[in-house]
């Protein structure tokens, strides 16, 4: 054992490096990143969708409306098809066998997904910083409607991932509950000034999404304030931390 | 030395079974391992080897029976210690080996000063530092099973831990196996490679279609095919089977695609009469070969078929 040791010159340093502990996050994170070409794209994906969107003017209830859409999109498949497929690689089986409660291991890939899910949100919104200068109030509830739009996206993309094995059938499943969703959060018509549908907005962040996207992009929005931002960007990144703790039995269980 | 609850054997399973819709599955199983034991679970493929498991290791709540742990049933406060390697090699692909080490030396509770000594033993050291997606796939095997003795657990649960393994990564996980369980490691093996688990095993059971068909110390099944010999004939030309058939002692004489397969009684002069009927026939013989059965054979004699079959 030795002579193999001396055969690896790195061995030591490594090793010292490899003493630090390592959480499942940090563990899945590291390994988001090091995917550097599925990074780029990823990254370069909504900048894709955004550049001429807000280059050619187009009308904010709607570029807002396609921005919406991308962000659901974004934090449903970001955390959904990743958690299929690791299942499919047996990745949660190992998961499942470990001293960790399933909480924690819903909750800590959650995060990973999220917080690559972010950097894209945050590239979009600084794009829109950048060309259009909105004022910091609105620029900032928004950005944090993002990030609470994208962990209550991935929450249902998790639930989805303990519905199904087959990325393919997450795809559909995350189509078939976010086109509703979005139709009863306003994003294609409109909120109404009162009824179900003007409750059911109040209820989902993309509503209040799509509102801070039209202010940011210049547009004149009935419900938009900041201080109604930010109250709704806490509630649904609690909401989807919470619910994404909550899933984790279900996401582990299955196939066991 | 490994310890547990007074007198208590690591892994029970009392009449344990797990059926799935189709009625298909395993059980009923009743096993014990104790410390220091190492209970192999053989059969072939579709006996029920992964499923029972996948039970024993937590995976999967059994339909019926018992599961007892270290004397619990609570299969939470297993995982603290045991460690399991499934055939899966699935891993934070694009991380290195120590990343990967290190993530379920954290996650199972082992001290960061605990990892040096088990990472300096560690056959994979010399590609530690490369991202596991360029490994092949034995060196995965490796690495997952890095992953799963570091620390020392105490209850060791591999399924088809040979897969894919060379011959020095084969010995390896033979020695280790063998070192672990004298320091008290209880470990269940699933796995049709016979020869692995004739070097490692102290207990056999036997699995075909979810039944048991034996489960006994391997040593006691061994000792039931003593005094037979099992005879490999390579010819050329037509068969000497009805020849070899006469000869004193010969039990059962096949045809195989090796060529002709003898299980004959060992008495004094056998091999010398079994050249003399070859030679009196006058055919060109191309190879024999003389081994002692094993517990592949011990698998034919209790189901009437092979286990590669």
């Amino acid at each position: 054992m030795a002579e193999r040791a001396s055969a690896a010159p790195s061995a030591s340093a490594t090793l010292g490096a490899a003493r630090r502990r390592t959480r499942l996050w940090q563990l899945e994170l590291r390994a988001d990143l090091a995917r550097r070409r599925a990074l780029a794209i990823k990254l370069a994906f909504p900048l894709v969708l955004v550049i001429p969107l807000i280059t050619t003017g187009a009308p904010p209830f709607f570029a807002g409306m396609l921005l919406t859409v991308l962000v659901a999109m974004i934090g449903t498949v970001g955390t959904g098809v990743t958690v299929t497929r690791a299942r499919g690689s047996g990745w949660l089986e190992r998961l499942a066998v470990l001293p960790l409660p399933a909480w924690r291991v819903g909750l800590e890939i959650f995060l990973a997904s999220w917080l690559v899910d972010c950097l894209q949100g945050t590239l979009v919104v600084a794009l829109i910083a950048i060309t259009q200068r909105p004022d910091p109030a609105t620029l900032l509830t928004t950005w944090l409607l993002v990030l609470a739009a994208l962990a209550f996206s991935g929450a249902i993309g998790l639930a989805i991932a303990a519905l199904t094995d087959h990325p393919g059938e997450a795809m559909l499943y995350l189509a078939v509950v976010l086109a509703p969703t979005l139709f009863l959060a306003g994003i294609f018509t409109g909120v109404p000034a009162s009824g179900f549908r003007y409750w059911t907005a109040q209820v989902l962040p993309y509503s209040y999404l799509h509102e801070g996207f039209q202010l940011l992009l210049g547009g004149n929005p009935p419900y938009g304030d900041p201080l109604s931002f930010l109250i709704a960007a806490v509630v649904f990144l609690a909401l989807g931390l919470g619910a994404s703790a909550s899933l984790g039995r279900s996401v582990l269980s299955r196939g066991a | 030395m490994i310890e547990t609850a007074a007198g208590a054997p690591s892994l029970q399973a009392r009449e344990l079974s797990r059926r799935f819709g189709n009625g298909r599955g395993v059980g009923p199983v009743t096993l014990q391992v104790a410390p220091g034991e190492v209970q192999a679970i053989v059969g072939p493929n579709g006996s029920g080897k992964t499923t029972l498991l996948r039970c024993l290791a937590t995976r999967s709540r059994p339909s019926s029976g018992e599961l007892i742990w270290f004397g619990s049933p609570d299969p939470r406060a297993a995982r603290h210690r045991l460690a399991v390697v499934f055939d899966a090699t699935a891993h934070a692909d694009e991380l290195s080996s120590w990343d990967n080490l290190s993530f379920f030396a954290t996650a199972r509770g082992v001290p960061p000063e605990l990892w040096e000594p088990a990472l300096r033993q560690s056959p994979v050291l010399e590609v530690a530092d490369d991202p596991i997606s360029r490994l092949s796939y034995g060196m995965r095997r490796r690495v997952l099973l890095d992953e799963a003795l570091v620390g020392s657990p105490q209850l060791l649960l591999l399924d088809e831990p040979t897969l894919g393994l060379d011959v020095s990564a084969r010995q390896w996980l033979v020695e280790s196996l063998r070192g672990r369980a004298r320091e008290g490691l209880a470990s269940c093996v699933s796995t049709n490679d016979t020869d692995f688990v004739e070097q490692v095993a102290t207990r056999v059971c036997f699995l075909l279609e979810g039944r048991v068909l034996r489960n006994a110390p391997l040593q006691e099944l061994l000792a039931e095919l003593g005094g037979t010999r099992e005879i490999r004939i390579s010819y050329r030309g037509p068969s000497p089977r009805e020849r070899l058939l006469r000869v004193e002692g010969v039990e059962q004489a096949s045809e195989t695609e090796g060529g002709l397969l003898v299980l004959a009684r060992q008495r004094e002069g056998l091999l010398a009469a079994l050249l003399a009927a070859l030679g009196e026939l006058d055919r060109s013989l191309l190879d024999l070969t003389v081994r002692d059965p094993g517990l592949a054979d011990c698998f034919l004699r209790l189901s009437g078929r092979a286990l590669d079959g």
